[in-house]
């Protein structure tokens, strides 16, 4: 018989062990897809593990996994600040749509500049947009009282309608194109890449700054402290002197200002214009929940598994064009990576212990 | 002009249905102390496994025959390959629903993770399912329509034909499993243990009642309920036809009807109206100001998602309400032996 014990110890194998074992559980039930999605599953395993090496140039592949990795990896981190301490902010899809509609507006605002350097005051209004789509869930959970895990997400369909009613309505380009979207911003603003004919820009870049910024704060500072407290012992957090109100604020401000920017680096490095919803937002800030999740919600984890999700991601997207298999692989593998690592979560806290309960030993915990 | 109203109220019927079967799951769910915010995820896939199960069980006529091959279909469909359907997307809907049970009850995990990972779940299995399964491609099947309940004479009858007689059979169904579900929570010893788990699990536990069982079957109710619900959207609000993504945010619709409701199923009832009117409304009002601006359109467009921020904000402001009605162990996992 199997029985889960509390730990009374913590040590590194109780953090490894349910990580080891999620990865196990993720990689034995990705290989079933496998089998059951692709007529030559070996192959195409290895197709999917290797791809950059098999790719023309792996340069190229690598450039998708850092790009997608580092959008959903700022974003992530944004969104753990607030998960620590049990503020839902699940609408960061949303704040990234305000992100680049209100980077577009300064675009506008200060008379379409031809120059590099307005590119860092496009970037701010960028977060200053998440930041305020952030800031409507937030102020109703602080004054309302009002579940800010549903008012965020309502918002993000709110945000799709504004991002189709400016790509339609006022901020319309060209009326023959097949798809609802604005003109393009200059070429002096689009981010550039750092290495050639390649998607890895210095977009990249920025995510990592930001993210080591965030990790510091939450690793090392009083406020990071206090969502741990948060997180851990809800009820403490009032007795050790934080606020509860200030916690709900910062959270939402830093996951909407993150989501922001990413949604503004979207804007300058990929598309260059703002397109109708549908065609523009492609579900990046669901999949930052997944990845903070999965991260274990420690910023260092984040990065890992951002890094791993999109090289899954981007490796399937190449299979699918070598060989047919359908790219869903990657969605099915990211979800069996999620359970895995959610089911096996407890595993820090409780040890696993055969056979029948011993009373004498372990006492009536 | 009443027969707009009618037309209106017609609609919204269709329209908050979906809402109310998905919140009457959710509303056991929650009263039992889970927190699953799958159901958008559950309704997905659901929804796609009661079509595909439609298109298998349709009857399938060959109009034109040319050789071996059969170039034109005539199809029907009669009320119980309908029910069929909806008894494998209720069966499928609870599987889901299973999954995250076993993540939250046995494997404790965080309700909110597991629960929003099932959406990711059902959004991206339904997707590609729905693009490919064992070979046929459901964005471009084609389903027959579901006939109405009653004879097509019934609905003719003015005011109640169109209200009562030209509706879904899942519509009555809502009503009630809406009313057995407030007798089975409020009149019944297998209700009031519901209650009690989601109350506090660990004097339940110390009664003797099976915590966990109560709240695995809670949840397969709630992830069966949903995936009716999104048969429903799927099969039968309007023609049978499915694209991805179908629900557009009704699963959280629902969640959010339970807040509005304060988990008393008759304010399920009236939340899920007053959502069906919103929905309904739009494109009528649409129609009717056909030279409205565009920023008076795309705000129609958002305003189902409007009006239940501004309905939670109503309703949240007095916390004694929510405090007074929630399960007090509601999203908490259950520990047996602490």
């Amino acid at each position: 018989m199997i029985r889960f014990v509390p730990r009374t110890q913590f040590g590194f194998w109780a953090t490894a062990f349910p990580l080891l074992l999620a990865l196990a559980i993720t990689v034995v039930v990705g290989f079933l897809v496998m089998l059951a999605m692709s007529s030559q599953p070996l192959a195409d395993t290895w197709t999917l593990l290797t791809f950059p090496w098999q790719a023309r140039t792996a340069a190229v592949q690598w450039g998708f996994v850092l790009q997608k990795s580092s959008y959903l990896a700022i974003m992530a981190v944004g969104l753990s600040i607030g998960f620590r301490a049990n503020v839902w902010n699940i609408g960061a899809e949303g704040q990234f749509a305000f992100g680049s509609i209100f980077a577009f507006a300064a675009y506008l605002l200060f008379g379409m500049p031809d120059t590099v350097w307005f590119l860092p005051v496009m970037l701010g209004f960028g977060v200053l947009g998440g930041v305020a789509w952030a800031l409507i869930p937030a102020a109703l959970r602080v004054w309302a009282n009002t579940n800010e895990l549903l008012t965020s997400l309502m918002l993000v369909y709110v945000a799709a309608n504004v991002l189709n009613y400016v790509t339609t309505g006022p901020w319309k380009g060209d009326p023959k194109a097949g798809q609802a979207e604005s003109d393009p911003i200059h070429e002096s603003l689009r981010i550039m890449s750092i290495i050639e004919r390649t998607d890895f820009h210095w977009g990249v870049v920025i995510c990592a700054g930001a993210i080591l910024i965030l990790a510091f704060v939450v690793l090392f500072t009083t406020f990071g402290y206090s969502l741990r407290v948060a997180q851990n012992t809800p009820r403490a957090q009032r007795f050790a002197g934080f606020s509860p109100k200030m916690t709900v604020w910062m959270s939402f401000i830093l996951s909407g200002a993150t989501a922001g920017l990413a949604g503004a680096i979207f804007l300058s490095a990929e598309t260059g214009k703002l397109i109708q919803s549908e065609n523009y937002l492609n579900g990046l800030g669901f999949t930052a929940i997944v990845i903070a999740f999965l991260g274990r919600l420690h910023p260092l984890g984040i990065v890992a598994a951002a890094l791993v999700i999109s090289y899954v991601n981007v490796g399937a997207t190449y299979v699918q064009s070598a060989s047919q298999v359908d790219d869903a692989v990657a969605d099915l593998v990211q979800v069996t990576a999620l359970f895995a690592v959610l089911g096996t979560a407890f595993l820090s806290q409780y040890r696993v212990v055969f056979g029948r309960p011993d009373l004498s030993t372990e006492g009536a915990a | 002009m009443s027969d707009l109203i009618i037309q209106i109220l017609a609609a919204s019927m269709l329209l908050a249905t979906p809402l109310l079967l998905a919140a009457i799951g959710e509303l056991v769910v929650e009263k039992s102390g889970v927190i699953n915010l799958g159901v958008e995820g559950m309704m997905l896939i659901g929804g796609l496994a009661g079509f595909i199960a439609l298109y298998q069980l349709q009857t399938s006529e060959c109009t034109m025959l040319i050789g071996e091959t059969c170039f034109t279909f005539k199809n029907s469909v009669n009320q119980f390959q309908y029910i069929g359907s909806l008894i494998i997307a209720a069966i499928v809907g609870a599987m889901a629903a299973t999954l995250f049970g076993f993540l939250t009850q046995y494997f404790r995990a965080n309700h909110i993770a597991a629960g929003l990972g099932l959406t990711v779940l059902g959004a991206g299995l339904s997707n590609s399912l729905g693009g490919n399964f064992f070979g046929v491609d459901y964005t471009a099947a084609i389903v027959a329509s579901v006939p109405p309940l009653f004879p097509k004479a019934w609905g003719d009858v003015p005011l109640i034909g169109p209200l009562l007689f030209s509706q879904n059979l899942l519509v009555p169904f809502s009503f009630v499993m809406l009313v057995a579900v407030w007798f089975f929570l409020n009149r019944t010893r297998a209700g009031l243990i519901v209650r009690a788990v989601g109350e506090n699990h660990h004097s339940a536990y110390a009664l003797g009642y099976p915590v966990i069982f109560v709240r695995m079957a809670t949840i397969m109710f709630g992830g069966a309920m949903a995936g009716l619900a999104g048969a429903f959207i799927v099969i039968a609000q309007i023609a049978p036809k499915w694209t991805e993504g179908i629900t557009v945010g009704k699963g959280w619709l629902a969640l959010a009807l339970i807040l509005f409701s304060t988990w008393r199923p008759g304010r399920v009832l009236l939340g899920a109206y007053l959502f069906g009117i919103v929905l309904a409304l739009e494109p009528r009002l649409k129609a009717i100001f056909s030279n409205m601006s565009l920023e008076v359109s795309y705000f129609l467009t958002a305003l189902p998602y409007i009006v239940p921020v501004v309905v939670l904000v109503l309703i949240s402001r007095n916390p004694v309400m929510i405090r007074r009605n929630a399960p007090a162990s509601l999203g908490q996992s259950f520990e047996p032996r602490s």
